[in-house]
C-alpha cells in the first residue's frame, strides 16, 4: 500500500546511552553510581523525564517497584548531571557583575530574579516563569507565573532553605508554553536544565532564561523544620528565613532566632557535600546576596538573553543599580571547592 | 384609521340547510361506529417515528477512536470523557442535559454514536440521569407493551391514523461514516526517550523496537495501525500525532 507520509515519520532512531553495569536496568545503575555513592544532589532531572516514577522517598531520591516498573529507556542517566559529574566552581564567564534593587518588588534581597522573570515575560521573551513559592509550613510548592499580577502571591519571593521540585514542573512547563518558559533555582538545578537541553531539543528550544542562585547548601524539609522547631521556630509566624555573616536568621512577626550555620552540618545533604559550584556558573544570569550592600541582589549577567532583559530593566527604569564586589565571594567560593575531596573517585 | 371588515355568516337556502345537516347526521352516526380519535394509545400502541429522530444514544466501544469530538461539539456540555480501566476515553451522557441535537453523533468520526427512536426512559433523580459509558452499550430496559404502531396519514385533506399491528423498530440503521484512515506518526524524533511506553500500549502491535549498534530503532507499521490513538495519548514526549494516511 502506498502512503503519502513522509519518510521517517514511521521509523526513526534513539541513541542508547551507555551502561556500566550491563546486567542492570538504567535506574540501578543511576541508583549504583549517583544515589548509593551519596552523590546525588536531588535536584530532580531524572524524574523530570522518567516515564516510569523516579521520586524522592524518605529524603532520598528513588523508584519504589523499579524492578516491574522501569522501563529502561536510559533517560535519567542520560540527563543526570552526576552520572558522570563534571564539578564547577568559580565565578564563572560572566558580561558584567552588578547589585540590584527592584522598585516594584519585594523579595530576599534585591528581589532581581523575580524582576528578571516578570521583565522577561513583559519582553515576550517567555510567556511563563518557574517559581518556588510555599505553603504555611514552609514546604515548596511549584507556581507557573504567567502574568505579573500573580506576583501578588508574597511567597512566591524569598529564600526557602529546602529543596523545590523545580525540575518535575518543568516538562509541564515547555509542552505547554508558546513562548517560552524562564526557570530559576540552585546551581544542581541549572546544571539539570543544561543537561534536559544538551539532551533535548524540546528544552533547548523552549526554556529560555536560566537564573541560578548563589548556593551553599540547601535542606531536606523534615530535617530543617525538625531543626527549626527545635530551636523554637513558630512557622505560623515565621516570615523570612536567611543565611547571612554565617548566621542562619529565621525571623518571625515577633521574634528572631539566630544560630551558626556551621551547627546545620549534622543535617547537610549529602548531594551538597560534594557540591563545588556557589555561583551556578552554567546560568544564564545568577543572582545572591554576598557581593552587594544590604537589600540588594548580586547579579552576574552571564548571557546575551539575560543582558537583554538587565538592559530592559534599566530602560523601563525597574530597578535601582549599583557595583557589585565579587571579592566578597571569594571565601564562600573557595569554602564549596574545598568540597571537592568529599568527591570519591570510581 | 383602519377600517373594519364586518364578519357575515354564509347564506344557505332550504335545501342546502337539509344536505348540511344529514352530511352532519351521517358523520356522527359513523363516528359512533367507527372513531376516528386523533389519540394514540400509548403505551399499548407506539407513534411510529421517522429514521431521523432523535432519542436516547447508543455507544460502541469498538468503534470509538477516543478523538473527544463528541464532547468537543455538545452544545449542552452532556458529554463527559471518562477514562475506561483500558486507558481509553470514552463518552458518558448526562440526559439532565443533553438537549437531543445529536450534534454528537454527526461528528462521531468512528461511527460509534448510535441514534435510536427510544424517548420514553425515566428517570427517579437528576443524578440518575447521568448515565455512564456500560449503560451506553446496551439498549435501556424498558417494558413494551405495544401491540400496534400507529402512522398519521393525509387522505383528501383530511389527517388519519392508520394503525398496523406489530411492534416498530426503534433502531436506526445508518450506513457506517466514511473514515479517513488515520495512522500514528513521529512528528518530532529528536525528543523520543526511547521508553517504548507507545510500544507497550498499541493492542494491534503495529509498533515494535530494536536496538543495533547502540542506536534503539523505533518502528510504526502503517499497515497493522488501526489509528486508535492510545499511543499518542501515552507518549511520554507527546511527539506521536495521528496523520491522515492517503493513498496515492
Ligand atoms: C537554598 C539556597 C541557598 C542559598 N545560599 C546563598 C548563599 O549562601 N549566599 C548567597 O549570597 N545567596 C544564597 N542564596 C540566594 C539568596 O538567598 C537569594 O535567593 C538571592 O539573592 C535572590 O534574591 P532576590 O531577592 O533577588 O530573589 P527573589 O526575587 O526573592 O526570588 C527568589 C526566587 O528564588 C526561588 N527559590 C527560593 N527558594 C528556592 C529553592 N529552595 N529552590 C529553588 N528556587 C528557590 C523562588 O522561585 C524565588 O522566586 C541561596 C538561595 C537558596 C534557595
Ligand atoms: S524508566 Fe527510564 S528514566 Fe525512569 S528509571 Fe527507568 S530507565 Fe530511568
Ligand atoms: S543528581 Fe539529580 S538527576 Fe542525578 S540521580 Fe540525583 S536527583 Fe536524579
Ligand atoms: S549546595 Fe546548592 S547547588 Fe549544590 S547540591 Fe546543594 S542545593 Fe544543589
Ligand atoms: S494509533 Fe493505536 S494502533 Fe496505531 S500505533 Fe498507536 S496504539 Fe497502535
Ligand atoms: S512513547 Fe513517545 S517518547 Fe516513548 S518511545 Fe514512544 S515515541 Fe518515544
Amino acid at each position: 500500500m502506498a502512503t503519502a507520509i513522509a519518510i521517517g515519520e514511521s521509523e526513526w532512531e534513539v541513541a542508547v546511552p551507555e551502561k556500566p553495569l550491563k546486567d542492570k536496568t538504567y535506574f540501578e545503575n543511576l541508583k549504583a553510581k549517583v544515589i548509593d555513592t551519596n552523590l546525588c544532589s536531588r535536584c530532580l532531572t531524572c524524574a523530570s523525564v522518567c516515564p516510569g516514577g523516579i521520586t524522592v522517598v524518605d529524603n532520598i531520591v528513588d523508584f519504589p517497584d523499579y524492578e516491574t516498573k522501569c522501563l529502561d529507556c536510559g533517560a535519567c542517566v542520560r540527563v543526570c548531571p552526576r552520572f558522570v559529574y563534571e564539578p564547577k566552581s568559580g565565578l564563572g564567564d560572566y558580561i558584567e557583575f552588578i547589585a540590584g534593587r527592584s522598585k516594584r518588588f519585594a523579595g530576599q534581597d534585591g528581589a532581581m530574579v523575580t524582576e528578571l522573570l516578570v521583565s522577561a515575560i513583559e519582553m515576550g521573551m517567555i510567556d511563563r516563569g518557574l517559581f518556588a513559592g510555599r505553603d504555611e509550613k514552609w514546604a515548596t510548592e511549584m507556581f507557573h507565573v504567567r502574568e505579573p499580577e500573580q506576583l501578588a502571591i508574597t511567597t512566591l519571593g524569598g529564600t526557602k532553605y529546602t529543596f523545590a521540585d523545580v525540575l518535575p514542573a518543568l516538562k509541564e512547563a515547555v509542552m505547554f508554553t508558546k513562548r517560552g518558559v524562564g526557570i530559576v533555582g540552585t546551581p544542581c538545578i541549572v546544571s539539570g536544565v543544561r543537561k534536559l537541553q544538551q539532551e533535548y531539543p524540546i528544552f533547548r528550544e523552549r526554556v529560555k532564561l536560566v537564573v541560578g542562585l548563589f548556593c551553599t547548601e540547601n535542606f531536606h524539609y523534615d530535617d530543617i523544620s525538625a531543626y527549626l522547631q527545635n530551636k523554637g521556630v513558630d512557622f505560623s509566624k515565621l516570615i523570612k528565613t536567611d543565611i547571612t555573616m554565617g548566621k542562619f536568621v529565621a525571623t518571625m512577626t515577633d521574634s528572631e532566632v539566630k544560630f551558626k550555620v556551621k551547627a546545620l552540618e549534622e543535617i547537610l545533604p549529602s548531594g551538597c557535600n560534594v557540591c563545588t559550584d556557589f555561583t551556578a556558573v552554567e546560568s544564564d544570569a545568577s543572582v545572591g546576596s554576598v557581593g552587594s550592600a544590604a537589600g540588594f541582589s548580586t547579579v552576574a549577567v552571564r548571557e546575551e538573553n539575560a543582558k537583554k532583559v538587565i538592559d530592559f530593566i534599566k530602560e523601563k527604569g525597574y530597578a535601582d543599580f549599583g557595583e557589585a564586589d565579587t571579592s566578597q565571594l571569594d571565601f564562600l567560593i573557595g569554602h564549596k571547592k574545598k568540597r571537592e575531596e568529599n568527591i570519591k573517585g570510581d | 384609521m383602519k377600517s373594519m371588515k364586518k364578519v357575515v355568516g354564509p347564506e344557505y337556502n332550504l335545501s342546502e340547510k337539509i344536505k348540511t345537516n344529514v352530511y352532519a347526521v351521517g358523520v356522527a352516526m359513523q363516528e359512533s361506529v367507527y372513531p376516528h380519535t386523533m389519540t394514540v394509545f400509548y403505551p399499548r400502541e407506539r407513534k411510529k417515528m421517522p429514521d431521523n429522530y432523535r432519542g436516547f444514544i447508543l455507544f460502541d466501544p469498538d468503534k470509538c477512536i477516543s478523538c473527544f469530538n463528541c464532547s468537543f461539539v455538545c452544545p449542552a456540555n452532556a458529554i463527559r470523557m471518562k477514562e475506561a480501566p483500558n486507558k481509553r476515553y470514552y463518552p458518558t451522557v448526562d440526559y439532565g442535559r443533553c438537549i437531543f441535537c445529536h450534534f454528537c453523533i454527526d461528528s462521531c468520526s468512528g461511527g460509534a454514536l448510535k441514534a435510536t427512536k427510544i424517548h420514553d426512559v425515566a428517570y427517579k433523580d437528576m443524578d440518575e440521569m447521568f448515565t455512564p459509558t456500560e449503560e451506553m452499550i446496551e439498549l435501556p430496559e424498558i417494558i413494551r407493551e405495544d401491540k400496534k404502531y400507529v402512522e398519521y396519514e393525509i387522505e383528501e385533506d383530511d389527517l388519519h391514523l392508520k394503525r398496523t399491528k406489530g411492534e416498530d423498530y426503534l433502531f436506526v440503521e445508518v450506513p457506517p461514516p466514511i473514515q479517513i484512515p488515520m495512522v500514528s506518526q513521529c512528528i518530532d524524533r529528536a525528543n523520543c526517550i526511547g521508553c517504548r511506553v507507545c510500544e507497550e500500549m498499541c493492542e494491534s502491535g503495529a509498533i515494535s523496537s530494536s536496538v543495533e549498534n547502540g542506536m534503539l530503532r523505533m518502528k510504526i507499521d502503517t499497515d497493522k495501525c488501526t489509528g486508535c490513538g492510545l499511543c499518542v495519548k501515552e507518549c511520554s514526549m507527546q511527539i506521536l500525532m495521528l496523520k491522515k494516511l492517503e493513498r496515492k
